[in-house]
């Protein structure tokens, strides 16, 4: 079932846009929006098998999946805007008080 | 009463002074004389045992006790003739001299301590006496070197005393090393018979108790066996002051006077002479190697005695401390004990042992009475040195004349043929007249020449010391006086003995040549009766005697040489005499300070500390868990994209890796 | 059968817990005296019960702890712990007395010696590998704070570097119980951490840990060696007992030379004798034992020979000692290993005088440094003569108890390790000269004016002195109450070894 290839396809290509973005990215906002891209390629998966299977489990998980998704890019950006303020940046690179 | 088998009386020999060791040490302030009375009671109490242990054994009992003890060993009684003379001589010599420490001692403040020590000395010296087996021996003999080393250092504050006591104890310790080693070996042997089935012990006898040891003594393998009996030479080397061990015995005279004649003239450096006496049976039955007819024990025993004799009568010529004079004679006259057991023992067998025994004590009593003479001169004038002495005879009658008997009795004078003379006069001439017949049979007159040559200085060194002493004018200015009749009194009884002891050499002989028969133990060498000696043999010792007196009464009463040009530093010979050999330098300096302590010991420490804690473990170790540390450390780099890229690389290559082996 | 065992552990403990609630000082060594005291009571009542002639465990009693695993609470002394279970239990009471005038943070000082005679209890008493190894691990923590807190100048150095020796050495260990633990499990087919069947088990084991380089077996063995041999300590592996001794509060070097060394050789005997015949190579083991222990003895020798400070040089007495335990167990004769292990129980009392000795000597002259003293007999009087008669003791002196023990050890050693005793004997003199060396200069001769006024030691200080030095002498006199049971335990032990090796008995 052609269906199916294409929607994984779609999730990996996702995927590995939202990796890439978080290996080079420097900003904290882009690294959020990039797991937020690495997050909805799963989604996007749970989703495919869910309708291929004829199961609707996948779909439930799929909504707590969002559900959390909501919560931690609310709390990732309050961290972020909370850093801004003291810090006036956040580009991670700066952000390293707690490295060695 | 005193000798029956389970009779109480025989181990209170050792007990009385051991309790009055124990009473002197805490209760010996709140007494009179620092509780003298303790000591001097219980070994009077002792001398009466051995009194009566000794007229109800003689001639012909012995008596024997043996408890176990803690794994194969025992603790036992043996008093055979051997043990009893030793024990009567012991026990008598020491009462006198505590007797006399009540006076001699009488202005120490430590005097608790000097009398708690000296009890247990005797306690402990009794206890070698009595042993009954070798460990038990071995234990007396080591208490015996501690309250040496304790009363050597009794004025510790004395930074020479305190090095003297640590120098006797260390010396001393090689000799016993050497007598542990001898011990273990006999152990290991006696074990090895054992498991053979070669030997069974007699039903309750131990390991280490001399029965066992002699009866097995002629199944040990022979070489092993003379192994066995050259360390236990060794450790009476080291006891009795024996050549080249011998060092320690005249710093030992730091202690006080009346140590020295108690434990280093009569009764503790004689317990080396008693240990060859004791096994005897064992060095007897060492193979003839080296001289046909010898065992070769026996010859080496020998010709260390005869070389000691002659070495330290050469230093005893030289010295000004009055003490030491009498310390080298010492050293001299146990050399000729060991010689007595070394020549005559090849000649005349286990009669050896009786004539030997039969010095020791004539020696015991006329050293001890020359010491007591010299602390009662040195009580009097308050020097060692006999440089400032001179003309005390006319103030110090008393301890003169009891001194010229001793220096009689230790010359050996007396008239031959009808044998009318002093102690030393039977018992050191015998033991020349032995090492001739010795020569005669074997050819090797060596022993001979030895022990006539240091009977010659003897005799010059020991009147030198009284003339210089007692006659010509005072050379300082002193105010000397006779010393208290405590003191004084001993030194009468002593010269009683040393004059008159001699005469019961026959009987002396006869009972002491008993003594292994008695415990069932041949011993072989015996030879039959010595062939009558030529008058010149018998003469010899005597003339020489008499020629060191006139030698030293004309230099040193009638001046008729200037002994200022022969003492001085220049004299070359004078010099090694003087500095004894350069003993003290070899041994001390350089063998303990600089070789030991300055080159062992201190690369030991250079290892511990820059090798294997700076270099091991500080730097290769240290440094490599930390340089390890350092590069993990590297890695992580915080920045947690670079997590993130690692983690998907490894995703990556384990999916291919996967792919390729084919699990997917 | 009641538990005395188990009892007088939980009494140690709680009295450790209880010592540190307390307020005072007062309180706090009160407490500490009562439940070592106790202990020492209970100790008494086993040894007065115990049966000499058997060589089974006795006091026996085991609790189900994790059963899955194979894990009990079983605890049991012979032979070979009885003895040292009394030493444990007469050395704490005595140390606390020595300790009483302590006042630095008294009630955590005294709840760690408290501590301190749990870990040690349970490392002699215990029947379970897991068990004993747990109670091994306690005894480290209470040392490394009794020498980090109440330490001298250098006390950082010295604990870090007594923990890191020790616990490397006890991983090393653990990891060989695990290996013999899972080994033993796949033939069984069932998990049991019991000491006696893993030791059992240990003969049945075959292959290669690494192929043809160690084998299993070889690397069990290693493994528990060198645990114990870093724990005695054996040179090489001693450096750390100095610096920790050094560094150490009076109190903990009496407890580490006296009950910590001990569980080294400890071992040595309870686990390392039963598998030695079984091992790969039997011989070459015994020989490799039989080396550290003489260089040991000689190694602690001339280390002893070459200290300034008198407590460096009592520290490498303690390595020297510790060698005859090796060379005594190495030998395989029965009265060879009972003279070793009595060597332990009485080095054991003899170490903690002369420890006590420096202690009272730094605390009134102020410095331990053999040449800055001298003299001090005159002010010292008590002092002199305890530390005279511990040192005789530790030199082997006849009539105290660790001249029986050389003795034995020596006597016996020589059928199977000739070479090796002899060069033990030459020890025997630099032993002398280095105890009467210190003597000399450090107690006797003149009076150093430049330490100003000395005073003997305290009452409390000179009187545990007086028991231990009483105990020597009556060991040394009749060593039969302890030595007994340690003949009959070594006897079968080697008995084992000796058939199977081959060696004379």
């Amino acid at each position: 079932m052609a269906d199916l290839y294409m929607y994984l396809i779609i999730s990996a290509v996702i995927f590995t846009i939202g990796s890439y973005g978080i290996i080079t990215q420097r900003s904290g906002i882009k690294i959020l929006m990039c797991i937020e891209l690495m997050l909805n390629s799963a989604n996007l998966n749970l989703v495919a098998f869910s309708s291929f299977n004829d199961n609707a489990s996948g779909q439930v998980f799929a909504l707590f999946s969002i559900a959390i998704a909501a919560a931690e890019a609310a709390i990732g950006f309050a961290i972020l805007v909370a850093l801004f303020r003291v810090r006036d940046t956040i580009n991670l690179d700066n952000i390293n008080i707690l490295r060695w | 009463m005193f000798s029956e088998p389970d009779s109480i009386f025989p181990a209170f020999i050792v007990l009385l002074p051991v309790i009055a060791f124990v009473l002197t040490l805490f209760l010996g302030k709140k007494f009179p004389h620092g509780g003298a009375y303790f000591p001097i009671a219980a070994i009077a109490g002792s001398f009466i045992i051995s009194l009566g242990v000794f007229l109800e054994i003689y001639p012909d009992k012995i008596v024997q006790q043996s408890l176990p003890w803690f794994a194969n060993m025992n603790i036992g009684i043996l008093i055979d003739p051997l043990a009893v003379v030793m024990l009567m001589m012991v026990t008598f010599v020491s009462l006198l001299i505590h007797i006399y420490a009540v006076g001699y001692m009488s202005h120490d403040p430590a005097k608790p301590r000097y009398f708690a020590e000296t009890a247990l000395f005797t306690a402990a010296m009794l206890g070698v006496v009595l042993s009954d087996n070798i460990l038990q021996f071995f234990i007396s003999w080591e208490l015996v070197g501690l309250c040496s080393f304790l009363l050597i250092g009794f004025w510790y504050h004395k930074p020479s005393a305190a090095a003297a006591a640590k120098k006797a104890f260390l010396v001393t310790r090689v000799g016993d090393v050497l007598f542990l080693a001898g011990i273990v070996l006999l152990y290991v042997n006696l074990n090895v018979l054992i498991n053979k089935g070669l030997f069974t012990p007699e039903h309750g006898n131990f390991i280490l108790q001399f029965k066992t040891m002699f009866e097995a003594a002629k199944l040990i393998d022979p070489t092993q066996l003379t192994f066995i009996t050259l360390l236990f030479f060794g450790g009476a080397v080291g006891k009795s002051g024996q050549f080249p061990l011998h060092g320690w015995l005249p710093d030992a005279m730091e202690g006080p006077t009346t140590v020295s004649a108690l434990i280093h003239a009569a009764t503790m450096v004689t317990a080396g002479v008693y240990l060859v006496a004791r096994t005897f049976p064992m060095f007897a039955a060492t193979p003839a190697t080296l001289s046909p007819g010898v065992p070769d024990s026996l010859l080496i025993v020998a010709y260390i005695g005869g070389f000691t004799a002659l070495f330290a009568a050469t230093m005893g010529l030289v010295m000004n401390d009055i003490k030491r004079v009498l310390a080298y004679s010492t050293v001299s006259q146990l050399g000729y004990m060991m010689l007595a057991l070394g020549t005559a023992g090849a000649v005349v067998g286990a009669q050896a042992v009786g004539i030997s025994l039969f010095h020791l004590i004539s020696h015991a009593f006329f050293k001890a009475l020359l010491f007591l003479c010299a602390g009662s001169v040195i009580h009097a004038v308050g020097t060692n040195d006999i440089r400032e002495m001179g003309g005390l005879f006319s103030k110090m009658k008393i301890t003169g004349t009891t001194m010229m008997i001793g220096a009689l009795a230790l010359a050996g004078i007396g008239i031959p043929f009808i044998n009318i003379g002093t102690a030393g006069f039977f018992s050191k001439d015998r033991i020349i007249e032995g090492t001739f017949e010795y020569g005669e049979k074997t050819g090797d007159m060596i022993p001979y020449a030895f022990a006539i040559i240091a009977a010659l200085l003897t005799s010059i060194y020991i009147f030198r010391l009284w003339f210089m002493a007692f006659t010509g004018k005072p050379r300082s200015e002193r105010h000397p006086h006779e010393s208290p009749n405590v003191m004084t009194r001993p030194l009468m009884i002593l010269a009683f003995l040393a004059l008159i002891f001699g005469f019961t050499h026959l009987g002396f002989y006869g009972y002491l040549e008993k003594n292994f028969e008695l415990m069932g133990v041949e011993v072989a060498g015996h030879e039959g009766e010595a062939a009558a000696t030529s008058p010149i043999v018998v003469l010899l010792p005597v003339l020489v005697g008499v020629l060191g007196f006139l030698i030293a009464y004309a230099i040193y009463y009638k001046r008729i040489l200037n002994m200022s040009k022969i003492v001085s530093s220049n004299n070359p010979l004078y010099k090694l005499l003087l500095n004894r050999y350069y003993e003290p330098t070899i041994g001390a300096d350089m063998i303990g300070v600089k070789l030991t302590h300055g080159v062992v010991a201190q690369s030991g420490e250079f290892v511990d500390r820059k090798i294997i804690d700076g270099l091991i473990i500080d730097n290769i170790i240290g440094k490599t868990t930390f340089c390890l540390g350092e590069i993990a450390r590297k890695l992580q780099t915080g920045v947690v994209q670079n997590y993130a890229s690692v983690t998907l690389l490894g995703v990556g290559l384990l999916l291919i890796v996967l792919k390729l082996v084919g699990g997917i | 059968m009641t538990a005395y065992i188990s009892l007088m552990i939980a009494i140690a403990l709680i009295g450790a817990l209880i010592a540190f609630l307390t307020k005072t000082r007062e309180q706090a060594r009160a407490v500490a005296l009562v439940a070592s005291g106790i202990s020492l009571l209970i100790s008494l009542i086993m040894l007065s019960r115990f049966d000499s002639s058997l060589t089974i465990m006795q006091f026996a009693e085991s609790y189900n702890w994790i059963p899955s695993l194979g894990i009990n609470l079983s605890f049991g002394v012979d032979g070979i712990g009885m003895p040292l279970v009394l030493l444990s239990c007469i050395v704490i009471p005595l140390t606390v007395i020595f300790a009483w005038g302590e006042t630095k943070e008294a009630n955590k000082f005294y709840g760690l010696i408290l501590l301190e005679l749990v870990g040690v209890l349970g490392v002699f008493t215990s029947r379970d590998f897991f068990v004993f190894y747990i109670f091994w691990e306690i005894v480290l923590i209470p040392m490394y704070f009794l020498i980090s807190i109440w330490g001298g100048p250098r006390k950082d150095y010295a604990a870090i570097k007594f923990f890191i020796y020790t616990h490397v050495a006890s991983l090393v260990m653990l990891l060989a119980i695990f290996t013999l633990y899972f080994n033993a499990w796949n033939i069984t087919g069932k998990p049991n951490f019991d000491m006696f069947l893993l030791l059992e088990k240990y003969q049945l084991l075959d292959g290669w840990l690494i192929t043809n380089v160690i084998s299993i077996k070889d690397a069990i063995f290693i493994g528990l060696l060198f645990g114990f041999i870093v724990k005695m300590p054996a040179v090489p592996f001693h450096t750390w007992l100095p610096d920790a001794h050094v560094e150490a509060p009076t109190a903990g070097s009496v407890i580490l030379a006296a009950l910590l060394l001990k569980m080294g050789g400890y071992g040595l005997f309870r686990v390392i004798l039963p598998l030695l015949p079984f091992s790969d190579s039997p011989g070459r083991m015994i020989t490799l034992m039989a080396i550290i222990g003489v260089l040991s003895i000689l190694y602690g020798t001339f280390l002893a020979l070459a200290q300034r400070d008198l407590k460096k040089m009592v520290a490498y007495s303690s390595i020297s000692h510790m060698g005859y335990v090796t060379l005594g167990a190495a030998a395989l004769v029965p009265l060879s290993v009972s003279g070793a292990m009595f060597q332990q129980f009485s080095h054991g009392l003899i170490t903690c005088v002369l420890f006590m000795s420096c202690g009272v000597i730094q605390h009134s002259a102020g410095t331990r440094i053999i040449g800055d003293l001298g003299g001090i007999a005159k002010h010292m009087p008590k002092l002199t003569f305890l530390m005279l008669a511990g040192f005789l003791a530790s030199l082997g002196l006849p009539g105290m108890s660790g001249f029986i023990a050389e003795l034995l050890v020596l006597l016996n050693s020589y059928a199977n390790l000739p070479t090796f005793v002899i060069l033990a004997l030459f020890g025997i003199v630099f032993t002398a000269g280095y105890h009467l060396w210190a003597m000399q200069r450090a107690v006797f001769g003149t009076f150093n004016e430049k330490l100003g006024h000395i005073h003997d030691g305290a009452n409390y200080e000179i009187a545990s002195m007086a028991v231990l030095i009483l105990l020597i002498i009556f060991f040394g006199l009749y060593p039969n109450p302890v030595l007994n049971m340690m003949t009959a335990t070594a006897t079968p032990l080697v008995r084992d070894a000796a058939g199977l090796l081959g060696v004379i008995v």
